[in-house]
């Protein structure tokens, strides 16, 4: 009985952040997978980062899933950040802030550090975020914001936009 | 093997274990990482559920309390035409028997979860309690002496999605949380306008239902949306009555559904402003509805032949108004707490006219239509909540304040009045109305406390803990508990576990119902009363009546889930459910029909000219036990099919399992009073002990193919104080999908394919019941006796 019950203290204890459900999954997949569809100003950078910024919803999985992926021939790093300042320098921005005040201070430092911003806040794309993401009855939908990613510099990739609900306006 | 080798190989096993889930998680991430970006906006992910938690929504892997979630697709395949007979296709445990000749019940039909009483079910519109209809079932249906949620006032397609809580929750809902919740989510953002039209009749040609609906959604700044349904239905009667032997072999009667015409309104709106969103949704129903009641023959003591020469058939008609509105605001702060303000109001008015009758006792002066009075009940809930996650913990609680407001309406005199043609037959005959006496206005306030913790021992153990204290005005002040863990084995295993207390406040109609009528003996010196008596009515007071107590819940539910894949989901739970003091209408309390009545209680109902009383009381207690099975899987296919699949097993069983003591006055013990034959079955045999449903659904390129198989158990009826038992039955419903163009589509379909009936009736000695007499099946045929229906229905899409 001791070696069972050790088995599952170990299992309690394990530092253990899974993947969680099917929505992480896809939007972890969808981050990498938008940013090929992307065009950066040229960057004097060896590597792609992308950075999450407030809570990590992913557990480990991001680190697991672009271990050996590339974007845009470059090996991918993945930062964590809790606010702001620390941001350094990044290509996509995930945003899991909850304060709409701060997720446009985010969306603000992006657009004048061209960086692609994503996040899965109601309203983002038309308060200035590039890409939204939303599940409907179960299924992903994309939203972005083309005038944002356009005054960010970042230039989006047809086969992108016409999956997705682009946004050209104000109006929703 | 010694112990240090055991421990050696215990700590591998859970560190491969580990390794595999995590490995899977992410091989099948790799997997979407491949696909076009089309593809995966077509990945159907795994439908989540806020009920039950503060936490927010999380999918059956996630929950540590079973939870099923019926789509919006799921419901409108079933081809009904309402909510509730939708449920029934679905969600086993969910009972939605279609009595008729039952006065009120008949139009406005009750349902159950887990065997047990329609009102021991919460039923939430966006989180929000839905009142109950003001209607007390008052005749021998499943679920009499409660009222419940009238769900068909809900149109289906402004539905999103259904959750359905399998789980006592009184410790965090409050009162009626006990066989579980259902939580009716309404369409919101990113939805699409749509107008539908359909039509179905049965297979023998009545029952013919016109149905148009028309949602349109109005998108609005920050993803803020207005969302309006507006739906005509049209559901026509179906009559199974067989022939009255008694009326030269005549079908005089009406048996079957009622024929109803619904208009009914939903709003769900949206309006986000920076951190705050304003929200406000409501529902609308007017409903017109016409049923009969027993077919009184020409010779019929209450039949005037001058004005019926052969006969009539009453006709219960009620006028049902039915409406509710929530305003809330809810917000996050800067720290992430997340709070929410609303205010919900909800109203019923059930309102009897009888038409095509006569009040025997007035003679030829008689109308023939009336105005039998109504029955309402107001509801309004003003409510704080508020909830912030602290690492991996959750803190929640909250302030509920409540007000109920019941009232029963007179009829016009002429529905109740006993005049002096005749000393029996009073009042409207098919439902006489409401006296002045009965007429009633009760109210109560409750004001709750509540609070939830969710603690994260470690990733993998989560413990939920809930409190809720309530102050009822009429009854006193009730504390309840819940706790529950959850514990993830590994990424594709969760086990979980929880026991609580609950209640279920009496209801007002309960406490106050009241419905008597007269008739005079021709020795009488004045008319004598018999019926139904509110709980605080002298006469009930005197034969031993007192204030109603809340019902009191205990439950266990033990459980696991199992996802191998993101395709699969198997769970298992079992749950056990005791129940105290349970209120159920006396029986007749009467001289002549409880022989040992003490000679106080005699003396009690002769001096109040009382033939018999009836007044609600806390009569039994009962333990309901339980298993439920889930399989959800869906693939995507080679042919870019794609494959849905939801089958379902559940089983449960009540049995009374104690007897309160009946008031000492009355000298009669409690199972004399109340546990005839009739209501110990209606209790512990009237619905199907197990549930079968297999639901499927194919889909590929222009089409798609829902078949929906069901089993529904074995139930019990009474004939002549012996039990009756009914075999199961099987019905298959299947429909086909066309996609005529992007945004038309065309259904075919039909209800109970194979024409399946319940068993009906054997030989009996009741005039009207039985093989070959008027009712042939019994009134708690779970899945009606209707047989097969078939439909078209056409969907535009703009």
């Amino acid at each position: 009985m001791f070696p069972g019950l050790l088995g599952l203290m170990l299992l309690l204890q394990a530092p253990w952040a899974w993947a969680g459900d099917e929505e992480r999954k896809l939007e972890a997949v969808f981050i990498g997978r938008f940013a090929s569809y992307i065009e950066w100003p040229a960057k004097p950078r060896d590597r792609f980062v992308i950075t999450l910024l407030d809570d990590n919803p992913f557990g480990s999985l991001l680190d697991d899933l672009y271990r050996d992926k590339r974007i845009h021939n470059k090996p991918i790093e993945l930062r964590y950040a809790t606010r702001l300042e620390q941001v350094g320098e990044t290509d996509a921005l995930f945003i899991t802030l909850a304060s709409s005040a701060a997720r446009a201070a985010a969306i603000d430092h992006a657009q004048r550090n061209g960086i692609l911003t994503i996040s899965e806040a109601k309203g983002f794309a038309e308060s200035g975020g590039i890409i939204q993401l939303d599940f409907v009855e179960q299924k992903a939908r994309i939203k972005i914001n083309h005038a944002a990613a356009l005054k960010s510099g970042l230039r989006i990739g047809a086969p992108l936009l016409t999956i997705a609900t682009v946004l050209r306006g104000d109006k929703p | 093997m010694s112990a240090p080798h055991r421990v050696v190989l215990c700590v591998a096993l859970a560190g491969a274990g580990t390794a595999l889930a995590a490995d899977k998680a992410v091989q099948e991430t790799n997997d979407y990482y491949r696909r076009p970006l089309d593809q995966l906006l077509q990945v159907e992910t795994q439908a989540k559920a806020a009920v039950g938690s503060r936490g927010g929504a999380r999918d059956a892997l996630d929950a540590e309390v079973p939870i099923d979630i019926i789509t919006a697709a799921q419901l409108q395949s079933t081809g009904q035409p309402d909510l509730q007979r939708a449920l029934a296709m679905l969600v086993p445990g969910f009972n939605a028997p279609r009595p008729s000749i039952t006065d009120g019940t008949d139009h406005a039909p009750p349902f159950t979860l887990r065997g047990l009483s329609p009102d021991q079910v919460l039923v939430l519109v966006n989180g929000k309690r839905l009142h109950q209809s003001s209607l007390l079932h008052n005749n021998g249906t499943v679920g009499r002496g409660s009222s419940g949620v009238d769900l068909a006032t809900i149109p289906l397609r402004a539905i999103e999605r259904v959750e359905v809580l399998r789980d006592g929750a009184a410790a965090q809902y409050g009162s009626d949380a006990i066989a579980g919740i259902i939580n009716i989510i309404l369409k919101g953002y990113g939805q699409r306008s749509q107008a539908t039209v359909t039509y179905g009749r049965t297979g023998e040609g009545d029952g013919i239902t016109r149905q148009g609906t028309l949602f349109h959604t109005l998108p609005l700044a920050g993803d803020g949306f207005v969302n309006l349904t507006a739906e005509w239905r049209d559901r026509g009667a179906t009559n199974r009555a067989g022939p009255d032997v008694n009326d030269g072999g005549r079908i005089n009667t009406h048996f079957g559904d009622a024929d109803t015409q619904d208009g009914l309104f939903a709003l769900n709106a949206e309006l986000p402003r920076g951190d705050a969103t304003l929200y406000l949704h409501g529902l609308y129903d007017r409903r017109r509805s016409s049923a009969g009641a027993f077919y009184r023959t020409a010779g019929d003591d209450r039949n005037i032949a001058a004005l019926y020469p052969d006969g009539f058939l009453p006709r219960i008609e009620p006028k049902i108004l039915d409406f509710s509105a929530t305003a809330g605001v809810r917000g996050v702060l800067d720290d992430g707490a997340r709070w929410d303000i609303s205010y919900t109001h909800g109203h019923n008015d059930y309102h009897f006219y009888v038409n095509n009758s006569l009040n025997t006792s007035l003679g030829l002066a008689t109308p023939t239509s009336f105005d039998s009075g109504a029955t309402r009940n107001t509801q309004q809930i003003l409510n704080a909540d508020f909830s912030k996650k602290i690492g991996r913990h959750t803190v929640a609680g909250g302030y509920e304040f409540r007000q109920e407001h019941y009232r029963i309406f007179k009829g016009d005199a002429a529905s109740y009045m006993l005049g002096s043609a005749d000393n029996f037959a009073y009042g409207a005959q098919g439902f006489p109305g409401f006296s002045p006496e009965n007429a009633v206005s009760a109210k109560r306030q409750a004001h709750s406390l509540y609070g939830d913790l969710k603690y994260g021992v470690t990733e993998r153990l989560i413990l939920d803990a809930a409190t809720r204290a309530e102050h009822y005005s009429d009854f006193g002040s009730t504390l309840n508990g819940k706790l529950a863990l959850r514990y993830r084995a590994t990424d594709d295993l969760l086990f979980r576990s929880s026991v609580s207390t609950g209640f279920r406040a009496p209801s007002l109609s309960q406490s106050h119902f009241s419905y008597t009528g007269t008739y005079r003996n021709s020795n009488d010196a004045a008319a004598q009363f018999w019926g139904n008596f509110a709980v605080d009515h002298p006469v009930a007071r005197a034969l031993g009546a007192t204030d109603l107590k809340p019902e009191k819940s205990r439950h266990l539910t033990l459980g696991m889930v199992f996802q191998p894949s993101s395709q699969l989901t198997a769970s298992a739970d079992v749950f056990v459910t005791d129940i105290h003091d349970r209120i159920l209408p006396t029986g007749y309390i009467s001289a002549y029909s409880l022989s040992s009545l003490s000679p106080q209680a005699a003396a009690v109902l002769a001096q109040n000219n009382i033939d018999g009383a009836v007044y609600f009381t806390n009569a039994i207690g009962t333990r309901t036990r339980g298993l439920d099975l889930r399989l959800d899987y869906s693939r995507q296919l080679e042919n870019s099919a794609r494959l849905k699949l939801v089958a379902a097993y559940q089983r449960s069983r009540t049995r009374i399992t104690e007897v309160n003591q009946a008031p000492e006055v009355l000298g009669v013990n409690m199972t004399d009073l109340i546990l005839d034959p009739f209501t110990r079955v209606l209790i512990e045999g009237s619905q199907p002990a197990d549930a079968i449903k297999l639901w499927s659904r194919y889909s590929q390129g222009i089409y798609d193919l829902v078949l929906n198989l069901n089993r529904f158990g074995k139930f019990y009826s009474v004939s002549a104080y012996d039990r009756v038992a009914f075999s199961a039955k099987w019905t298959l419903d299947a429909e086909l999908c066309l996609r005529l163009a992007k945004d038309v589509s065309l259904a075919l379909g039909a209800v109970n394919l194979f024409d399946a009936r319940p068993d009906k009736w054997g030989r009996t000695d009741d005039s009207l019941v039985g093989a070959g007499k008027v009712i042939q099946y019994s009134q708690y045929a779970p899945f009606g006796y209707n047989g097969a229906y078939y439909y078209l229905r056409l969907g535009v899409s703009f």
